[in-house]
């Protein structure tokens, strides 16, 4: 104990006085090292940041992870409504019924058929929405390009409705969706349903409410009768299209039962415990004839899924991070064995002295180490910065959230980066001083 | 009585830029505490080479080496460190200070080597009193810039001398040195065989070697004894 603590010590001395007499030298292998390790850090930040980005949007768009999902199919008669029945009241699990509805003056054409998002007429860059397989293209001389729906609307009887998506709900989405509320309130599940039905609508249905003047009455695909309902709430669901949500019972108020098999089916999510109520929902539908194949519970398992997806561009940037990496290391290995070849006489005086060979090659080691710590540290700072400043500048210019916190991952990475770079172009240096005889070097 | 060191036919090979060159043949030397030996010899003959074996920076290859009558010729890297720190003080031509240090500093490495530990007090007050005793406790704060050849070599001695070692090992002390200044370096050295610590000087100064209590001569491999009437002026100059 004792003699470690003498042999730290003394490593700690002679450590500080050969950093001190060579700032400069230190200085030069922090800069070699800094941008490979600032280079691992930022792909590490990068790829935590896509990683919670793609999963906050399917936190969003499918359900937390855990979280159980059910289709129940309209083509047995009977089974929505014995699934709505089911799941009525309950908290651990919730039934959403999507359908489309128009909002707006009735016989017209929608500003945007198909409920597609507004700003997609201005022609602005199309880089979220994209073309997915339901963009329709039209192609000519010019090359191809979507159809252009504000033009065709245009050449239709001018209307003013606004086409959205209508998501019935059985009970409270946000324990499995945390959605974001960003006015008024969301739908209360607790109270008697009203008989003029209260919608919450997303960003994008709330920017078309802004921008047409639009009456406040509510078709639904397949339902002759009309609903003038109250928009009570703007959330930021993560989806681009417009989309309203409202209760299952309030919609029942003026939809009749039976157009409900009109609809898209029930998909159920059931929380990661909620098997009770899942083998209810299972015994009915199966009583009423649905295949017991078909309802099958499947987990979201979003983490491991993006993770998967994303591996292979994190490795193939991690490995030109390495690579840049790898000049950095060559640097410091360069200068440390320029520096030990300064130093043979001081080692060999050092070991003459009676300095265990194992301490010198330590120390050596050990300055290089504490350089790659040093640089991590340097790499880390900038980086979150970076990340700050970056956040601040684009908060609000993009669907991904960036008021993100600088992720740890990425900070291990550094540390790791830095350390790793330090033993590589320490470790050669350090056993060369190791070696350096002293019978050589003292002979007069 | 047990000598404190005894070297019993040793001999050691150096491999040449060509071929192999035997250095040493057979060296028989036995050195009591308290006693002061001068080495002799051509440039060349070996001296050096005896030197960093008896202050176990080199092996030999054959014979036998023994402190207080253990054999250490084999003696692990680790046990050699450790004997190097306890038992030795060495004094080279060429001063070997470092240069980033103070004269004091330079003393203290000596004492920060990784071999045991002393609270900073009790260094600083070892380290002065062997700038003392080399007479440049006034200068302990300069770096060897600000140092004279002669003052530099005596911060030299004083590292040699801060852990009070039973052995000294000088290499041509004074040959970087003027005569007056050399003097003064031989002087402490001598001084300090008087505390019972055995010296040996590697010299090519006969003023200097018949100081000794003993004055030997390398000369093919093997250590003889030499006398004044023997000495001839022209071979030392060598
Ligand atoms: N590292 C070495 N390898 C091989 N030969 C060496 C080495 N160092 C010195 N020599 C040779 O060994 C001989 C003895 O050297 P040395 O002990 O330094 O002599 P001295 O100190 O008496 O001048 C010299 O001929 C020298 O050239
Ligand atoms: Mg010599």
């Amino acid at each position: 104990m004792i003699r470690l603590s003498g042999r730290l010590r003394s490593a700690l001395i002679i450590g500080g006085q050969g950093i001190r007499a060579r700032k400069t030298r230190t200085l030069l292998s922090i800069v070699s090292l800094f941008l490979g390790v600032l280079a691992v850090v930022v792909v590490q930040a990068g790829a935590e940041a896509a990683n919670q980005a793609a999963l906050a949007d399917i936190e969003l768009q499918v359900g937390k992870d855990g979280t159980r999902m059910m289709y129940v199919s309209p083509e047995k008669a009977g089974a929505m409504a014995a699934a709505l029945e089911t799941l009525k009241g309950r908290s651990d699990a919730v039934g959403v019924i999507g359908t489309s509805a128009t909002i707006g003056e009735p016989g017209v054409n929608p500003v945007n058929p198909g409920g597609a998002p507004f700003d997609r007429q201005a022609g602005g860059p199309d880089y979220y929405y994209g073309g997915g397989p339901g963009a329709e293209m039209i192609c000519d001389e010019r090359g191809c390009r979507p159809v252009d729906k504000a033009q065709q609307a245009e050449q239709t009887p001018n209307g003013q409705a606004i086409e959205l998506r209508l998501s019935a709900l059985t009970g409270d989405v946000l324990p499995f969706r945390p959605y974001r509320m960003k006015s008024g309130r969301w739908l209360d599940f607790t109270k008697v349903p009203s008989l003029s039905p209260g919608i919450v609508v997303n960003l994008e249905a709330a920017k078309g409410f802004a921008r047409y003047q639009v009456p406040a009455e509510m078709r639904i695909y397949g339902v002759s009768t009309n609903a003038t309902p109250r928009i009570i709430g703007v959330v930021d669901d993560g989806v681009p299209m417009p989309t309203a949500y409202t209760r299952v019972d309030e919609l029942l108020n003026w939809v009749p039962a039976s157009s409900l098999d009109m609809m898209g089916g029930v998909e159920t999510l059931l929380a990661p415990d909620a098997y009770a109520v899942e083998q209810t929902l299972r015994a009915r539908l199966v009583g009423l004839g649905v295949p017991a194949e078909q309802l099958r519970a499947d987990p979201v398992n979003a983490r491991k899924a993006i993770e998967e997806q994303l591996r292979l561009v994190r490795l193939v940037f991690l490995g030109i991070a390495g690579l840049v990496l790898l000049i950095g290391v060559a640097g410091i290995l360069n200068v440390g064995l320029a520096t030990v070849g300064e130093r043979v006489e001081e080692f060999a005086l050092r070991r003459a002295v009676g300095t265990p060979r194992t301490l010198l090659a330590g120390i050596v080691l050990a300055e290089t180490l504490l350089t790659g710590l040093f640089t991590a540290a340097a790499a880390i700072g900038v980086a979150s910065l970076a990340l700050k400043v970056v956040g601040s500048i684009l908060s609000g210019r993009t669907p991904i959230p960036l008021d993100m916190e600088f992720p740890w991952q990425a900070g291990v990475a550094g540390i790791v980066a830095g350390l790793v770079a330090g033993l590589l172009g320490g470790l050669i240096p350090a056993i060369r001083a190791a070696r350096i005889p002293i019978a050589t070097v003292m002979r007069a | 009585m047990t000598p404190l060191i005894e070297l019993d036919g040793v001999t050691k090979t150096l491999k040449g830029q060509q071929e192999p060159r035997t250095i040493l043949s057979g060296v028989d030397l036995t050195v009591q505490a308290g006693q002061s030996v001068a080495v002799l010899g051509r440039s060349g003959s070996g001296k050096s080479t005896l030197l960093s074996i008896v202050g176990l920076f080199d092996r030999p290859d054959g014979g036998a080496y023994r402190i207080d009558g253990q054999d250490i010729s084999r003696i692990p890297e680790r046990k050699a460190a450790a004997l190097r720190s306890a038992e030795f003080g060495f004094v080279f031509q060429r001063f070997f200070l470092l240069k980033h240090l103070s004269a004091a500093q330079n003393v203290a490495m000596a004492l920060v080597n990784g071999q045991g530990w002393l609270p900073r007090r009790q260094r600083r007050a070892k380290v002065m009193a062997a700038l003392e005793q080399v007479g440049i406790a006034h200068l302990a704060k300069h770096r060897p810039a600000k140092l004279s050849g002669g003052e530099q070599q005596r911060v030299a001695v004083a590292r040699a001398l801060v852990r009070q070692p039973r052995i000294l090992l000088a290499d041509e002390p004074t040959g970087a040195l003027d005569t007056e200044t050399g003097n003064l370096v031989i002087d402490v050295l001598h001084e300090a065989t008087r505390q019972g610590r055995a010296l040996i000087l590697v010299t090519h100064d006969w003023d200097h070697a018949r100081k000794m209590g003993r004055v030997l001569r390398l000369e093919d491999g093997t250590l003889h004894d030499v006398d004044e009437y023997e000495h001839a002026p022209a071979e030392v100059a060598a």
